[in-house]
C-alpha cells in the first residue's frame, strides 16, 4: 500500500537540479575537451569526499575504497559527454560507484563471507522496538548519540549489503526513494524493503552497542538525578 | 500505545513505518499532517521519532569521511591517461 502511494509523490528526477553551479549552461555540441575537462573538475570533483565516503561503506578497505572511487570517476569522466547538464550529478555519480562496485569489486570479494545475509537475520529485529518506557527509551537515545563512530560503523558494516546500501543513499545521502532506486538499479518496491530491513537490523545493532555502553549512560543519570535531588533538600 | 496512535497503523511496525516516512520526506499532504498531529500529541510515538532522528545523525555523523589529499589529484592525472590515450586511438579531433 504505501508503494503505490509513494511513487506518485515522489520528486521527479530530472527535476532535481541540486547543483546551484551553471553547469546547465553548456553547450555540448561545441565543447571542446579541455573545456568538458574543466567542466568536470569543476562539477564532478567536488563530490571525491563523498563518493569516497560511501565507497567505504561498499569496499571494507581503503585502499580498495580508493581504487573504486579513481575507477568511478575515471568511467564518469568517459562518458561525461552522456550527461545531461542541470540533471542531478551527484546522484549520476552515486549510480556509477555503484556500478562499478557491483562490476568489479563484489565478485571479487564473494568469497565464503557471504553468508552475511544469514548471519545477521531478523533476529534483531522489533527487539529494539515499542516495548520499552518512554523514561527508558531517552537514556536509550542519549547512549545512542554517544556512541563512537567506530560502534556505528561497525553495526552498519554488519548488516547486509543490500540493506546497507539502501539506507547509506536515503539516510545518509538523503536522496529520496525513486533516485535510490536509480542508484542500485532496482525497483523503488525493492528499496523500500531493503530499507525497512536494513534500518530495523540497524538500529537492532545500535540499540546493542548502546546497551552494551549504556550502563555508563544510566549510572550517570542515576547520580545526576541523586545530586539534583539532594539539590532540591537542601533548599 | 493510545487511540490516536490508531491513525498512524495499527501495529508498532506499521506506525514506525509512517514515521520514517515522515522523515523521509515521503507522506502526501494529508498523511504528512496527520502524522505531524499526532507526534506533537503522543508521547510514545515522538520518542521514536527523536530515537529515529538520533540514529540518523549518529550514522550520518560516522559515514562522513574526508578522501585522502591525493586521491583528487591521482584521479585528474588518470583522466588526462584517459585524454591521451582516447586522442592517440581518435586522432586529435573528433
Amino acid at each position: 500500500m504505501p508503494t503505490a502511494t509513494l511513487e506518485r509523490r515522489q520528486v521527479d528526477w530530472r527535476s532535481m537540479t541540486t547543483n546551484s553551479t551553471d553547469e546547465s549552461v553548456v553547450d555540448l555540441s561545441t565543447e571542446t575537451e579541455d573545456q568538458r575537462r574543466a567542466r568536470f573538475e569543476r562539477d564532478a570533483m567536488q563530490y571525491v569526499d563523498q563518493l569516497y565516503s560511501a565507497a567505504l561503506r561498499m569496499a571494507r578497505q581503503p585502499s580498495d575504497a580508493e581504487d573504486l572511487v579513481q575507477e568511478a570517476f575515471a568511467k564518469a569522466y568517459a562518458s561525461f559527454h552522456q550527461y545531461t547538464p542541470g540533471t542531478n550529478l551527484k546522484a549520476w555519480l552515486y549510480r556509477i560507484l555503484t556500478n562499478t562496485y557491483i562490476n568489479l569489486y563484489r565478485k571479487r570479494q564473494r568469497e565464503p563471507k557471504r553468508s552475511s545475509t544469514e548471519q545477521v537475520e531478523d533476529w534483531q529485529l522489533g527487539g529494539a522496538l515499542g516495548h520499552q518506557e518512554p523514561a527508558l527509551r531517552s537514556a536509550e537515545a542519549q547512549a545512542l548519540d554517544h556512541l563512537p563512530d567506530s560502534d556505528v560503523k561497525r553495526a552498519l558494516q554488519s548488516i547486509p549489503e543490500e540493506f546497507r546500501l539502501a539506507v547509506y543513499f536515503v539516510d545518509v545521502e538523503g536522496f529520496p526513494y525513486k533516485e535510490a532506486a536509480e542508484i542500485l538499479g532496482v525497483p523503488i518496491g525493492t528499496v523500500m524493503s531493503r530499507l525497512h530491513r536494513g534500518r530495523k537490523q540497524l538500529r537492532g545493532m545500535l540499540s546493542e552497542y548502546a546497551a552494551e555502553r549504556g550502563v555508563d549512560v544510566n549510572a550517570r543519570a542515576r547520580t545526576a538525578d541523586k545530586s539534583a535531588r539532594a539539590k532540591e533538600q537542601e533548599k | 500505545m493510545n487511540e490516536d496512535c490508531l491513525k498512524l497503523g495499527d501495529c508498532t511496525d506499521t506506525r514506525l513505518e509512517r514515521i520514517y516516512e515522515y522523515l523521509d520526506g515521503a507522506l502526501s499532504r494529508s498523511d504528512l499532517q496527520t502524522v505531524q498531529e499526532h507526534l506533537s500529541t503522543c508521547e510514545e510515538c515522538s520518542a521514536q521519532y527523536d530515537l529515529e532522528c538520533i540514529i540518523r545523525s549518529v550514522v550520518r555523523r560516522s559515514c562522513s569521511e574526508t578522501a585522502p589529499q591525493d586521491l583528487k589529484s591521482r584521479i585528474m592525472v588518470r583522466i588526462d591517461e584517459i585524454r591521451v590515450e582516447g586522442s592517440s586511438h581518435q586522432g586529435s579531433s573528433h
